[in-house]
């Protein structure tokens, strides 16, 4: 996969917990144009981490990614915190669309908590730019408001708030009102994600209408289990804390592998029998029956794979 | 040489007839087999839209399903649907449905018609009261000719004259399956 190697040209810290990184190649050349709500995979100490484009989509000369700190987290956003600093470079993939407006939408209603935004804000620049109607509500903690003076530029239709009760009460509201034909995109924190689904779902939203881009998070170790090559017979034993793909890498076997969070599709793997406890991201319902990914699935007992 | 019998199996052709496993074709089974699913009961506001009187009756089982005062039209054929679609539709929000009934020609219209106005596949749900009669759009002339026919059979178009092969192919935007000539034209 061919990857871009771009200079930290701008460093903003200005909200707290936030860094923002303006990137481009090292000789200023147009870089890749996106589709909104994208994102750029960047290559970390011991990983990759993905964050949304947050600037123009279109040839542009820069890229904007925002990142929380967060200190229980694997160390990417430490990295990019404590020690990237203006001229340094960076190693990312292409851009990646995993958000996209869906194009005959009537309207797009975007619901964001917190680090969430960032995908918005690519979706806000597009829809101004072709004239599509929007809804935003983002909520916020106090005093880390991201993006809040971009947006206020680019929508009029923005309500953002900071209280829990005032942003459930407008977002039923929301949900309640929009006119046949919306469609609702959602970021944020995994239980935000699953809470305004769950409102969306009890408004009568089909879930055809409902688009969501999840991030980080941490995922519980979970227990041991056991896994079976049906190509050699080998049998071993994933340990809780250690992913089937480090156990697979670990033994010489060469997986693809890219987000390590269950988001990408890279490392997915074909089964032949087992219970899998699936927690990625990625694969839909009928293609569970006979794959897993193996950056964050367990199984159950032993689990037998086509390799 | 190609392996054709590896080539049917992969496509999942029945070896005999030639014909695809219509799941994985445009043809929906409900314009197969008459089909009375439950009604869709995860939305907030539904319409319910009748075509005939067998479909009534199926209308009248989802009422009772449903909690809440679904708006109901009894109608005759698909243009008339068409019509009270439109009018629910202008003022609609998103948790609408459409629960639809009829014979499955008139439905297929009907559905063309909903999936214009931005209606996705989960919020219709369709029971069909019968599945013989088929409205078929000329590859050619491109007009349609609706009359009793299976799928695979055979019909004389009405704006050609040309004999068209009934394909297993439904186009969601008219409606309508795909006839193609069954002899290939000669050069005037």
């Amino acid at each position: 996969m061919s990857t871009l190697t771009l200079e930290v040209v701008a460093v903003d810290d200005h909200v707290p917990g936030i860094r923002t990184l303006t990137l481009a190649r090292p000789d200023r050349s147009v870089l890749p144009s996106f589709t909104p709500g994208s994102h750029l995979v960047i290559q970390c100490a011991g990983g990759a981490n993905a964050y949304s484009l947050t600037g123009d989509t279109t040839a542009p000369r820069e890229y904007m990614v925002s990142v929380l700190e967060c200190p229980q987290g694997r160390g990417g956003s430490r990295w990019i915190h404590q020690t990237l600093a203006v001229g340094d470079t960076v190693e990312a993939h292409l851009p990646r669309s995993a958000f996209a407006p869906v194009l005959r939408a009537r309207r797009h209603l975007f619901v964001a908590a917190g680090i969430g935004i960032t995908p918005m804000v690519s979706h806000l620049r597009s829809a101004r730019r072709w004239g599509r109607d929007v809804r935003l509500l983002y909520i916020h903690r106090q005093g880390r408001d991201a993006y809040v003076d971009e947006i206020r530029k680019l929508t009029d239709h923005a309500t953002i708030v900071t209280g829990r009760a005032a942003f459930q009460s407008e977002l039923t509201t929301a949900l309640a009102c929009q006119p046949f034909g919306t469609h609702v995109y959602i970021c944020g924190p995994s239980q935000f994600i699953d809470d305004v689904v769950a409102t969306a779902t009890a408004s009568g939203w089909p879930p055809s209408r409902i688009h969501v881009e999840h991030f980080g998070g941490e995922l519980a170790p979970g227990d041991p289990f056991e896994v079976e090559l049906s190509s050699t017979g080998d049998v071993f034993t994933v340990e809780a804390g250690v992913s089937l793909l480090e156990l697979l890498t670990s033994r010489g076997y060469a997986v693809p592998s890219l987000c390590h969070q269950g988001v990408c599709g890279e490392c997915r793997l074909p089964v032949r029998s087992g219970t899998v406890l699936h927690r990625d991201l990625y694969l839909t319902e009928d293609e569970r029956r006979d794959s897993m990914m193996a950056c964050v699935s367990r199984a159950s007992g032993r689990v037998e794979l086509d390799l | 040489m190609v392996d054709t019998e590896a080539v049917y199996h992969t496509l999942d052709y029945d070896r005999v007839t030639m014909t695809p496993d219509l799941d994985l074709t445009s043809v929906p089974s409900w314009a197969v087999e008459p089909a009375c699913p439950r009604a869709d009961l995860t939305g907030r506001h539904y319409t319910m839209l009748a075509i005939g009187t067998d479909a009534a009756a199926i209308a009248a089982d989802w009422a009772t399903q449903i909690n809440g005062k679904p708006r109901v039209h009894l109608v005759t054929d698909a243009a008339e649907a068409c019509r009270a679609l439109d009018a629910d539709l202008a003022d609609a929000v998103v948790g609408w449905r459409l629960l639809l009934a009829g014979p499955a020609h008139a439905c297929l219209r009907v559905r063309a018609r909903a999936l214009e106005l931005g209606a996705a596949d989960d919020e219709i749900t369709v029971a069909s009261t019968e599945v013989s009669i088929r409205e078929i759009y000329c590859a050619h002339c491109r007009s349609t000719t609706t009359t009793p026919v299976s799928l695979t059979g055979q019909v004389t178009c009405r704006g050609c004259g040309r004999e068209l092969f009934v394909y297993y192919h439904v186009s969601r935007r008219l409606g309508a399956h795909l006839g193609f000539t069954t002899r290939a034209d000669t050069a005037p």
